[in-house]
């Protein structure tokens, strides 16, 4: 009846949800995100259609025509719904740019590692994730990206105050390095209220996964540099990789602690949450999520074994509302998509048990 | 909610206006938002921090109608010759409009980057390559210039004639440097 989820999913993996990188248990992608202007152009926010489009046209023919192949563009209006939907839930775009009267377009490199926004908030808004924790590698590339955009367009800088950019919170070097990290241990510890404020006055920003105002789903944290102005580059990335590492340190010591306490307890949890997504035949989001955490932690602490943490990260993307449409091929309800995403949990971990062996041998 | 104006983007911001003890209120898409002149602001409003931070520029105030009042009798202050965004309505909507915005409210601009990055005002990191060669060629039309001044009151006038046409070549290199810029301050 349908395509097999193994297929489906083989198809739909973006480079950074492989699990890999530095420190790859506890942060799951590294991201930076540069924003870039053209000089002459009135910033999206008070553009015309016309004008939108001739930045359109100047970003899209340096980049196809640069020497790196396998950019794919993609014009906003002409993508379906659907599709702009599941690259929202990708994170390789913004929910902003699949306004569709927004003249907005991207431009996805071909393992999706880089994905370059034209029309959002500012003209150019180049981003680079990575699997794990990879903050230097991924602003190397991003940086490398704009060089050879640079080398061409005219972009809005101003010796005072750096890259123009359409918010003056970006203002200066454009970047938002950020790190998504999975941090259950301080999350059941309660620390985590303590230490987002402690983050806060460093000057990082601590929010949930989706973003601006969503809340941690599945205990996941996105950390990144609030300020852009006054520091480098190499510094704001040396900033939160200290935080991030502090962090890093202090969910595995959290961690030990509660297997020391208690074990029983844990392991009861742990598995519970395991056998939910196993076997359940109806699977709302929160809980999906909040198993996802809890299977996640158990594979970290070796006391899950035999299933493979990529496919806990796929699950992760595959399990929101515009991935489900796309694989029953059809608009779901709410309470049929937690039907398909039973399903799918279902299908993808006892393939993963019984064929994934038969599979490496291709 | 959609936008009251284009009937189409997602409403982002709420702006009020008090007509006669009349209070409306729009629910606008930024885009609106910035198009539009003669609604204020809620500051009371979700969505986004740096804008509610920078309505509440005019700090001290604590009660929002206070801070209302206090605002309606704040000046436009200067407007961007491009894109026709006023200082008052930039720190409404939270945004720039384009990049002459930023030399239009040049003045008043170290003040708020100081609260938005934490004391810093100016940038210190990459610097485009093509931007470090713009300024190198400007400058080398300037000393050029020099020795053509020079030049000429010393009635040196064929040395005077060659700088100008060095001056002339690196103008014209200036011009595609800078195509898309349009702004001839080279003079």
């Amino acid at each position: 009846m349908l395509m097999s989820i193994n297929k489906f999913m083989k198809g739909s993996v973006a480079g950074w949800m492989k699990a890999s990188g530095e420190h790859a248990d506890i942060v799951m992608s590294t991201r930076i995100r540069l924003a870039r202007n053209l000089r002459g152009h009135l910033f999206p926010i008070a553009s015309n259609p016309e004008d939108a489009n001739q930045v359109d046209e100047v970003v899209k023919e340096v980049l196809l025509n640069s020497g790196e192949k396998g950019y794919e563009y993609m014009r906003m209006s002409d993508v379906p719904l659907l599709d702009r939907q599941i690259l929202v839930e990708k994170h390789l775009i913004s929910p902003q740019l699949t306004d569709s009267k927004r003249n907005g377009a991207v431009i996805l490199s071909e393992d999706e590692t880089v994905s370059l926004m034209i029309n959002e908030e500012d003209h150019i808004r180049i981003q680079c994730i990575y699997p794990g924790f990879q903050l230097e590698n991924a602003y190397e590339h991003a940086d490398s990206v704009d060089n050879e955009l640079e080398d061409k367009l005219p972009y809005a800088f101003d010796e005072e105050f750096g890259y123009l950019t359409s918010c003056p919170s970006n203002t200066g070097t454009g970047m938002r390095a950020s790190v998504m990290m999975h941090l259950p241990a301080l999350t059941i510890t309660k620390q985590i209220d303590r230490i987002i404020p402690a983050v806060t006055r460093l000057g990082m920003v601590v929010r949930g996964s989706y973003g601006e105002g969503s809340e941690a789903l599945g205990n996941i944290y996105q950390i990144s540099n609030q300020t852009t102005l006054g520091k480098t580059e190499k510094e704001i990335l040396a900033d939160l990789k200290n935080v991030a590492l502090r962090l890093i340190a202090h969910e595995r010591r959290s961690r030990e602690v509660l297997l020391a306490k208690s074990k029983i307890a844990l392991e009861n949890k742990l598995f519970r949450s395991l056998g939910i997504i196993k076997y359940a035949r109806l699977l709302p989001s929160g809980e999906a999520a909040r198993c996802l955490s809890d299977v996640r932690l158990g594979i970290d602490l070796e006391i899950i074994q035999d299933i493979d943490m990529s496919i806990l990260n796929e699950l992760m993307i595959f399990m929101q509302p515009g991935f489900l449409q796309q694989y029953a091929r059809t608009e779901l309800t709410a309470e049929e998509r937690d039907i398909f995403r039973a399903d799918l949990f279902r299908e993808r971990l006892s393939v993963n048990q019984v064929s994934e062996r038969e599979d490496s041998g291709e | 909610m959609i936008c009251d104006n284009c009937k189409e983007r997602q409403a982002s911001v709420i702006l009020t206006q008090e007509n006669e003890g009349v209070k409306t209120e729009r629910h606008l898409c930024e885009k609106c938002a910035f198009q539009s002149q003669m609604f204020h602001l809620d500051p009371s409003q979700e969505p986004l921090s740096i804008q509610q931070f920078l309505s509440h520029w005019f700090g001290g105030i604590d009660s929002m109608q206070s801070l209302q009042q206090s605002k309606e009798g704040i000046p436009e202050g200067p407007t961007c010759p491009d894109c026709g965004l006023t200082f008052k309505r930039f720190l409404d909507i939270g945004k720039f409009g384009c990049p002459t915005c930023y030399s239009t409210f040049k003045e008043r601009l170290p003040r708020i980057f100081s609260k938005l990055h934490n004391g810093h005002m100016s940038h210190t990191g990459k610097i485009p390559v093509s931007f470090n060669e713009l300024f190198a060629v400007k400058k080398k039309i300037e000393e050029i210039r020099a020795d053509m001044q020079e030049a000429i009151q010393a009635e040196r006038f064929e040395d005077a004639a060659l700088l100008r046409d060095e001056v002339k070549a690196l103008k014209s290199r200036l011009a595609t440097c800078q195509d898309g810029g349009g702004d001839a301050d080279v003079n």
